[in-house]
C-alpha cells in the first residue's frame, strides 16, 4: 500500500483535478469536501500527509488543523489564498508544517510531500549521535527528546529542526540554510516557516519561551542552539 | 504656479477692482460735493453782497443828492465823492467806485481801472440798471455789482473780495481729496480682505483635492460655517464619496476577479499537468496543443498573480516581510534562478559582506522582472552590479539592447506600458506590461527608487537602477561568515 494523502477541498472540480494529478504522481488519495468529513475520515483511517484548504465551509482549515494536531504529528500542508497574509502565520501556528498558495502545481506539492516524508521516515541515522545539551537529551534514532528525563512531544518538523540546530551547537544557522535542510526549499523559501516553527519549538523545549535558554535568535540573521 | 504673474491672481484682480471702483466712486462723490458746496456758498455770499450794495447805493444816492443840491456843481467838483465812498467801505472791507455823467470816475480805492477792464459790466448797468459779475482784482476773485442811479446820472459800483470764500473752498477741497483718497485705500483694503476671505474656502478645497489625488478618500471638506458655500461643500463631499466608492468597487472587482480566477486556474493547472505527463502517448498535434496550453496557462497564472499583487498594493494591504540577508548571496541565487549563463556580477570587494534589509521574495521578484524585461527587450541582461552610494545601495541591471528612449523612461514603470518604440521585439509571448510596474511598486514600498538610463560605459543598452536605503545593520554579523 502506497502513501496515503488526505485532500480537504470544497471545490469539487479542483478536488478532482488535484486527485487526478496526485494519483498520476503515484500517491493514494482520499478526498474530503468539508472539515467535518475530513476529521471523520482521518479518525477512521489516518493518512500519511494531510492537504487542507483554509477556506472551507463549516469548520475552517485552521480548526481542522488544530483538531488533527491534538492527536497526531502527521505532516500537514495548508493551501492558502495568498502568501503575504496573516493566513500563513495563522495556519503554521495552528500546526501546519508547510503551506502552498493557490493555484499551485501538483508537481510542486509532490515535491513538498516527498520532502516531508523524507524527514519523517528517512532520517539518516548517524548524522547525530545521542546528544545532551543542558536539560535536553536528543535521541535522533528514536525520534525522541527528553527534558529532565521527561519526553517532549514534538512534531516531525520541529524535531528535525531541533536536530539540525543540535548538529553544531553554538553555530548560527541562517533561515535559508534551515529552510533548505529541514523543508527542502531553495534560497527563496519563506522565512516565516522557520520563525513560526522556532516559536513552537520554544514553547515545548524552553522552560520560559519568552526568554529562551536553548533556541536563541542571533541578531535577526538566524538561530542557534545554545550549548 | 510661480510662472503666473501676480496680477493674474484672483485675489489681486479683486483687490484692484475694488480699489479702482472705490477711487472712482469716492472722487465722483467728492467732486459733486465740492461743486455743489461751492455754488451754494458763492450764491449765498453774492446775494448778501448784492443786498449790501443796494443798501449802500440807496444811502449814497440820498447823500449825494442832498450834497449836490446844497451847492455842489453838476460835475460834483465841489463835493468830496471819494469821502462818501470811503465811508461806505468802513464796515465790510468792500471797495466802491462811482461813474458820474458817464465820464468821470471816482474811487478812493482806484478800482475804476479794473472795472473798466469789464465793459460788459458797465454796459449791463446801462441796459438793465443792475449788473453783477465775478472779476479779477489783483489776482483775487472778487464780486462786482453795478447799480444805475438815474436821479443823479451816475452808476455805483461795489467790489468785494471773495478771497475768504476761496480759502474756505480750497480747505474743503483738500479735505474732500483726503477723504476720497482714504476711501479708495479702504476700498482696496476691503477688496483684498474680502477676496482673501472669499478665497479661503478655495484654498481649503485645493488642500482637500490634493489629499484626494493622493488617494485619501476619507478627506472631508467642512464649509458648514458658510451658508453660501455649504452647498458646494456637501456637493464636493458627495463627489468624493462617490468617486471613492467607485474606485473601491473597482479595486474590489479586480481583487474578486483575480480571486475567482484562481479556482479554475487550479483545476486547469492540475489537469494540464496530468496531460503533460501523458503527452508521449498522444498524437503530435495533441502534443503541440498541450505545449501551447501549458505555456499560456503559465503566462495566465503569472498575470493573475501580478494583478492580485497590484490590487493588494492599491488596497494598501501589502505587508513587507523584512529580513536581513547578504546581498551577494541573494543576487547569486537570483542569477542561478534566471538560468542566464552570460550574466556577470560586479561589485567592489569591500562590499562583499553587505547586508540589506528587505522583503526577500519581493526583491527577488524585482530582480527577476528586470532580468526578464532585459530578455524581452534588451536581448538579455549582460550584467548585474551593486554599489554603495551614501546611505543607499544601487543594484544595477544592464543589457545591450536598444535602450529606452528618454521620453519613455518614466512611463515604462506604469501599468501595461510597453516600449512602443522597440518594433519587432514585441514577440507574441512578450507578456503583459505588469512586470516593470510591479518593480516600481515594490521598490517604492521599500522606500527606494527605480529608474532607467543609458549605459554609462559608452555601450548601447539600458541601465536599470534599483536604489534601496541601507538599514543600520549594513555590516555583516561576524558569526554569519563561518
Amino acid at each position: 500500500m502506497g502513501t496515503k494523502i488526505l485532500t480537504v477541498e470544497d471545490d469539487e472540480r479542483i478536488r478532482q483535478a488535484v486527485t487526478l494529478a496526485l494519483e498520476e504522481e503515484g500517491w493514494d488519495v482520499v478526498e474530503a469536501a468539508t472539515g467535518e468529513r475530513a476529521l471523520e475520515t482521518f479518525i477512521a483511517s489516518p493518512a500519511d500527509v494531510v492537504l487542507i484548504d483554509i477556506m472551507l465551509p463549516g469548520i475552517d482549515g485552521f480548526e481542522v488543523c488544530r483538531s488533527i494536531r491534538r492527536t497526531s504529528d502527521v505532516p500537514i500542508i495548508m493551501v492558502t489564498a495568498r502568501s503575504d497574509t496573516h493566513d500563513v502565520v495563522a495556519g503554521l501556528e495552528a500546526g501546519a508544517d508547510d503551506y502552498l498558495t493557490k493555484p499551485f502545481a501538483p508537481k510542486e506539492l509532490s515535491a513538498r510531500i516527498r520532502a516531508m516524508l523524507r524527514r519523517v521516515r528517512a532520517h539518516e541515522p548517524g548524522t547525530l549521535e545521542r546528544t545532551k545539551i543542558g536539560e535536553l537529551e536528543i535521541s535522533p534514532d528514536e525520534g525522541m527528546v527528553l527534558r529532565n528525563g521527561e519526553e517532549l512531544h514534538l512534531t516531525k518538523t520541529e524535531f528535525k529542526l531541533l536536530v539540525e540546530l543540535a548538529s553544531q551547537p553554538g553555530k548560527v544557522f541562517s533561515r535559508e540554510v534551515l529552510l533548505e535542510r529541514v523543508w527542502g526549499y531553495d534560497y527563496f523559501g519563506d522565512g516565516r516557516l522557520v520563525d513560526v516553527h522556532i516559536r513552537r519549538l520554544r514553547t515545548k523545549v524552553e522552560a520560559d519561551p519568552a526568554s529562551p535558554r536553548y533556541v536563541v535568535t542571533s541578531r535577526g540573521l538566524g538561530y542557534k542552539l545554545q550549548p | 504656479m510661480s510662472r503666473q504673474r501676480w496680477w493674474r491672481g484672483l485675489r489681486a484682480r479683486v483687490t484692484v477692482a475694488y480699489a479702482v471702483g472705490s477711487l472712482l466712486l469716492s472722487f465722483t462723490v467728492a467732486g459733486a460735493t465740492f461743486a455743489l458746496a461751492r455754488a451754494q456758498l458763492l450764491e449765498a455770499a453774492e446775494s448778501q453782497h448784492r443786498e449790501q450794495a443796494y443798501t449802500n447805493a440807496k444811502s449814497l444816492r440820498a447823500n449825494l443828492q442832498t450834497a449836490l443840491e446844497e451847492g455842489g456843481s453838476a460835475d460834483g467838483s465841489q463835493v468830496d465823492i471819494n469821502a462818501f465812498l470811503a465811508n461806505l467801505s468802513r464796515f465790510n472791507g468792500s471797495q466802491q467806485a462811482l461813474l458820474l455823467n458817464e465820464s468821470t470816475w471816482y474811487s478812493p480805492f482806484t478800482i475804476q481801472d479794473q472795472l473798466q477792464g469789464y465793459p460788459q459790466l458797465i454796459d449791463g448797468t446801462r441796459r438793465w440798471s443792475v449788473a453783477d459779475m465775478r472779476i479779477d482784482v489783483a489776482g483775487t476773485v472778487s464780486y462786482a455789482v453795478g447799480i444805475r442811479l438815474d436821479s443823479i446820472n451816475a452808476t455805483y459800483f461795489e467790489v468785494r473780495s471773495l478771497a475768504d470764500l476761496e480759502s474756505t473752498l480750497s480747505s474743503l477741497r483738500a479735505i474732500l481729496i483726503g477723504v476720497a483718497t482714504l476711501a479708495s485705500g479702504a476700498g482696496a483694503a476691503f477688496g483684498y480682505y474680502s477676496a482673501r476671505r472669499a478665497l479661503t474656502p478655495l484654498s481649503r478645497i485645493s488642500t482637500a483635492a490634493s489629499a484626494i489625488a493622493d488617494g485619501d478618500f476619507t478627506m472631508k471638506l467642512d464649509l458648514e460655517d458658510d451658508r453660501d458655500l455649504a452647498l458646494l461643500g456637501s456637493a464636493f463631499n458627495n463627489m468624493v464619496d462617490a468617486v471613492g466608492h467607485r474606485i473601491e468597487r473597482e479595486r474590489q472587482f479586480t481583487s474578486d476577479v483575480s480571486h475567482e480566477l484562481r479556482s479554475p486556474l487550479m483545476t486547469l493547472t492540475a489537469s494540464v499537468e496530468v496531460l503533460e505527463r501523458r503527452k508521449d502517448s498522444l498524437p503530435d498535434v495533441a502534443q503541440q496543443a498541450i505545449e501551447l496550453l501549458s505555456h499560456d496557462l503559465d503566462r495566465f497564472q503569472r498575470l493573475v498573480q501580478d494583478l492580485l499583487e497590484i490590487s493588494r498594493m492599491e488596497a494598501g494591504a501589502v505587508q513587507l516581510q523584512i529580513s536581513q540577508f547578504l546581498l551577494i548571496e541573494f543576487l547569486e541565487n537570483v542569477m542561478t534562478q534566471s538560468r542566464n549563463p552570460g550574466l556577470l556580477m560586479n561589485f567592489s570587494p569591500g562590499d562583499s559582506d553587505l547586508v540589506v534589509s528587505a522583503d526577500k521574495r519581493r526583491l527577488a521578484q524585482v530582480m527577476t522582472n528586470l532580468i526578464e524585461n532585459a530578455e524581452k527587450y534588451g536581448g538579455g541582461a549582460t550584467g548585474i552590479s551593486y554599489e554603495v552610494v551614501d546611505d543607499d545601495v544601487q543594484i544595477v541591471v544592464e543589457d545591450n539592447g536598444p535602450g529606452v528612449p528618454a521620453e519613455e523612461r518614466d512611463r515604462i514603470f506604469e501599468r501595461f506600458a510597453r516600449m512602443g518604440g522597440v518594433a519587432g521585439n514585441r514577440a507574441a509571448d512578450a507578456g503583459f506590461g505588469l512586470g516593470l510596474s510591479l518593480v516600481g511598486e515594490h521598490v517604492r514600498l521599500h522606500g527606494g527608487q527605480v529608474w532607467v538610463t543609458d549605459r554609462i560605459d559608452g555601450q548601447h543598452g539600458a541601465r536599470f537602477v534599483v536604489q534601496l536605503p541601507l538599514g543600520p545593520d549594513r555590516a555583516l554579523h561576524e558569526e554569519m561568515a563561518s
